[in-house]
């Protein structure tokens, strides 16, 4: 599923001027056929994170076919050429490797933690199998049963998951954050096996093809092993992403959604810009840091005011990601307790949103909000998992790993002014889509 | 305040090619324990006090006492109001964290280097300087009773609280850590502090770091800001009755799901259980290795049933629950539990291969690094070692111990753990009517 809010991990060295402390080196590498492989040498543990991305997600699906980048995911387990159904995962838990993948709307990535001893073995795997896959009809109708079950428990049993798929298909009109990535099971109920073998023709190219290694290698050893494995495969151009431009909201709308819940909620949400670097950075920095004042740290507006000093909600945030591609979809929500109601909510949400557009905010709210954002990005070094995340989110979605630095300039630049601009121009109670949970008498409301 | 036991690094010999780094331990004069594994890549830090303050603490029918301590610790203090404490902790992005489980409180900081003094400083005042203040007290009780009742549209959480019930009753883990709507109603700010009282004190707590420092260093900050605290708590850790065993049981709770929930149970063992890494071995193949566990195999692999089905167990001072769970569409249900009932059936009567083994170890070993890969699972590692008691070189013998578990063991652990009868099954979901 798409991540709602990551921040992508940089230069530390502008946090920080202890000298005992590496900058990582980031490597990079094309190959003719337009696979791309990044390298960030981590050498502290014997252990790497081997990471696959594809230009391919959600958005790229036709209508009537949602879910399909998914439930493609699913049958790059299913057997190759080389490998029988399952098989993948069970030579990658005998080297001592654990395995999986995941699919958003803008990208599908495949990854292995590994002993960095086997590294090239793997990486040999992954060619093999993103060149001969399978495709047996057979396994195909498993797999859509097992998809099925994962909506059932992910989206269709949980009310909460339920309100944000529903609000988004009705706050965007063409953009595809409108669908969700899992699928509406009526197209679930509908895809078959040469829905998934088109897929795979149009989209499992070279030129979508991002390797992303972070741990114990050599980057010369492993372009060497990447340029005879998935260097190899036969150059095919990739069709354009699906980019369609959402046009403006012309006024606010609201939706209900009436399901089985113990509690209702609230949701209010709106198209807003992502990054495109060197030209609308501040913009899109001041942006994450109002997000950041509004649901970030232990002062988080949302909380402090809305929470614990007027009581119209038991839980309050907000969340955005500004390494979408063309827009997000900004989000704030409420959990509300028996009586709490959501017009009470809303109307203290736009009360504090007008406060931040209308005063000047104070330098060390500002200052901490800004900290705050560049402690995570050096939080997430600890782990290989999110550094070669970071890296390959920012490749797949063409903004670029190598723009890591610019990333964390344009926040240290935010101004007071600049956020106070940011929330009048954007989080707008006239461009909002707001959608209410509300439980459902009946049956089984509480157990 | 003088420091009483210096440093001791244990460095021992282990059977992988890569030295896993080795836990450096102090004791300050108070008794509490000290553990350090350095990592200089990253200018970080993670750290978590451990403490006997769990929820087997709550006083009975007040489940959730003693997570509401552990959440009004970290959000103000004796020395600053809530505001001020977040405005403090904010300034210096200081990531202050608590939670309790069945045996344990902890309270976590993941801290900058540059910001180390500062955050220990933090750390040290939450515990020792509690604010006790009534009205966020009782904004955080309102908060937490909404927030039961909206788990309550979880099946997952609604199976693990009667499954909780069912097996241990009156008995202290007999309830959920974060209390239900009904119990976090009936606490009083009394219940926090008398808990804190008895429980909250420094001798035999566990402070394990992992990050950006060396033990001089630490050594000093932690004598600075916790050298003063004295006390032991009224009852330690191994303070617990065993539960009496609950076995056959079977129940069926009604929710508006489209798929069912189905829950087997059982005691599980505890942690310091002699048979502990055969048992181990076996929950991996069974339903704990993921992709590669037979009932993945079996229910989603081969059928579709499924999307996720696993098998784990929560050793603790005694044993914890052993829980065996999936989701299917509703009228899947009973297929499920039958193919679930029959993969135990192949255990208990020895359908385990000298390979399936193999496989099994050889992933465990070769995947044992990745669970020490960063600061913050280090430090959930060595507070495990340190409050349950384990050898300073677990970790460098873990490999060992998985590599020495032989064929015969895991089948008389079979033969021991998963006989059907001894289990019971909650199931959640629509009841047909």
């Amino acid at each position: 599923m798409r991540q709602a809010f990551l921040f992508l991990a940089l230069g530390y060295l502008l946090i920080s001027s202890d000298a005992a402390w590496a900058t990582p080196h980031m490597k990079s590498a094309r190959f003719p056929n337009g696979v791309k492989l990044v390298v960030d040498e981590s050498h502290a543990a014997p252990v790497a994170m081997v990471q696959v991305w594809l230009k391919v997600g959600g958005r790229d699906e036709m209508p009537g076919k949602t879910g399909l980048a998914h439930v493609f995911e699913h049958m790059m387990f299913k057997g190759s050429r080389k490998l029988g159904p399952g098989e993948f995962s069970k030579r990658i838990a005998a080297i001592g490797g654990n395995d999986n993948a995941f699919t958003t709307h803008d990208y599908t990535a495949y990854f292995e933690t590994v002993p960095a001893s086997r590294v090239d073995e793997v990486l040999g795997m992954e060619a093999e199998r993103f060149a001969h896959l399978r495709l047996d009809a057979e396994e195909f109708a498993k797999e859509i049963r097992v998809i099925q079950e994962e909506r059932r428990m992910r989206t269709e049993d949980d009310p909460n998951s339920r309100l944000f798929e529903e609000i988004s298909a009705t706050a965007l009109r063409l953009h595809p954050y409108r669908n969700p990535v899992i699928g509406w099971m009526q197209d679930l109920r509908r895809l078959t096996i040469e829905d998934v073998r088109s897929f795979y023709k149009a989209h499992y190219v070279p030129e979508n093809v991002i390797v992303v290694i972070v741990g114990d290698v050599e980057f010369e050893h492993v372009k060497a092993v990447v340029g005879r494995t998935f260097g190899r495969l036969r150059p095919r151009s990739a069709p354009p992403r699906f980019a369609p431009v959402e046009p403006e909201p012309l006024g606010p709308k609201r939706m209900v959604v009436r399901l089985p819940a113990q509690l209702p909620m609230v949701a209010i949400t709106m198209p807003v810009p992502v990054w495109r670097p060197g030209e609308n950075d501040r913009e899109v920095a001041a942006l994450a840091v109002a997000t950041q004042i509004l649901a970030g740290g232990y002062g988080a507006r949302l909380q402090r005011d809305l929470v614990d000093r007027e009581r119209l909600a038991f839980q309050a945030s907000a969340g955005y990601d500004p390494f979408g591609m063309g827009i997000d979809l900004w989000f704030a929500y409420g959990m509300l307790g028996p009586k709490q109601s959501a017009g009470q909510f809303e109307a203290g949400f736009w009360r504090l949103i007008e406060r931040l557009a209308s005063h000047e905010l104070d330098l060390d709210t500002l200052e901490a909000a800004k900290r705050n954002i560049i402690a995570d990005e050096v939080f997430a070094q600890d782990s290989l998992y999110l550094r070669a995340k970071e890296i390959g989110r920012l490749e797949a979605v063409g903004i670029g790993a190598e723009h890591r630095d610019a990333w964390l300039e344009a926040i240290r630049k935010v101004g007071p002014a600049d956020v106070r601009r940011v929330i009048h121009k954007w989080i707008r109670a006239d461009r909002a889509t707001t959608g209410v949970l509300q439980p459902k008498a009946g049956k089984g409301g509480r157990s | 305040m003088r420091i009483l036991l210096s440093c001791l690094a244990v460095m021992l010999v282990h059977v992988s090619a890569w030295a896993v780094p080795p836990i450096q331990q102090a004791t300050l004069p108070n008794g509490i324990r000290v553990l350090l594994m350095e990592a200089h890549d990253v200018p970080m830090l993670s750290m978590q006090l451990t403490l006997p303050a769990g929820s087997r603490f709550d006083p009975l029918g007040k489940g959730g006492a003693a997570a509401l301590l552990a959440a009004m610790l970290t959000d103000h203090t004796a020395r600053h109001d809530h505001d001020a404490w977040a405005e403090f902790l904010d300034r210096h992005a200081l990531r202050l964290g608590s939670d309790v489980d069945k045996d344990a409180l902890h309270v976590s900081l993941t801290v900058l280097r540059e910001s180390l003094n500062d955050g220990m400083g933090a750390l040290a005042e939450a515990l020792l300087y509690p604010g006790w203040d009534e009205n966020r007290f009782s904004i955080l009780r309102q908060d937490a009773v909404f927030a039961a009742r909206k788990a309550l549209e979880e099946p997952g959480v609604v199976a693990n609280a009667a499954a909780l019930e069912m097996l241990y009753g009156d008995h202290p883990y007999g309830h959920r850590s974060e209390g239900s709507p009904d119990s976090l109603q009936r606490i009083g700010m009394a219940d926090l502090q008398a808990i804190y009282r008895r429980q909250v004190k420094p001798a035999g707590g566990v402070l394990a770091v992992s990050g950006d420092v060396t033990m001089p260093e630490l050594l000093k900050l932690v004598r600075q800001y916790f050298g003063a605290w004295e006390g032991s708590p009224a009852m330690a850790r191994q303070d617990i009755a065993e539960p009496r065993l609950v076995r056959g049981q079977q129940s069926m709770l009604d929710m508006p799901t489209s798929q069912t929930l189905v829950q087997f149970v059982r005691l599980g063992p505890a942690r310091n259980a002699p048979d502990f890494f055969p048992i181990f071995v076996l929950n991996h193949m069974l339903g704990g290795g993921g992709f590669a566990s037979r009932l993945m195999e079996e229910v989603r692999e081969k059928r579709g049933l499924v999307y996720g089905i696993y098998s784990y167990f929560v050793p603790l001072t005694i044993g914890g629950p052993f829980t065996i769970m999936l989701q299917t569409r509703a009228d899947q249900a009973d297929e499920a539990e039958r193919i679930v009932r029959q993969v135990m059936q192949d255990f208990v009567s020895g359908k385990i291969s000298q390979r399936m083994l193999d496989a099994a170890k050889t992933h465990l070993v070769g995947s044992f690094a990745q669970r020490l890969d960063s600061n913050r699972e280090r430090v959930g590692l060595m507070s495990m070692i340190g409050f349950y008691g384990l050898p300073l070189d677990y970790l460098q013998t873990w490999t060992a111990h998985v590599r020495a578990v032989t064929l015969q063991q895991v089948r008389q652990q079979a033969k021991r753990w998963l006989r059907f009868e001894d289990w019971n099954v909650i199931r959640v979901g629509p009841i047909a009517r």
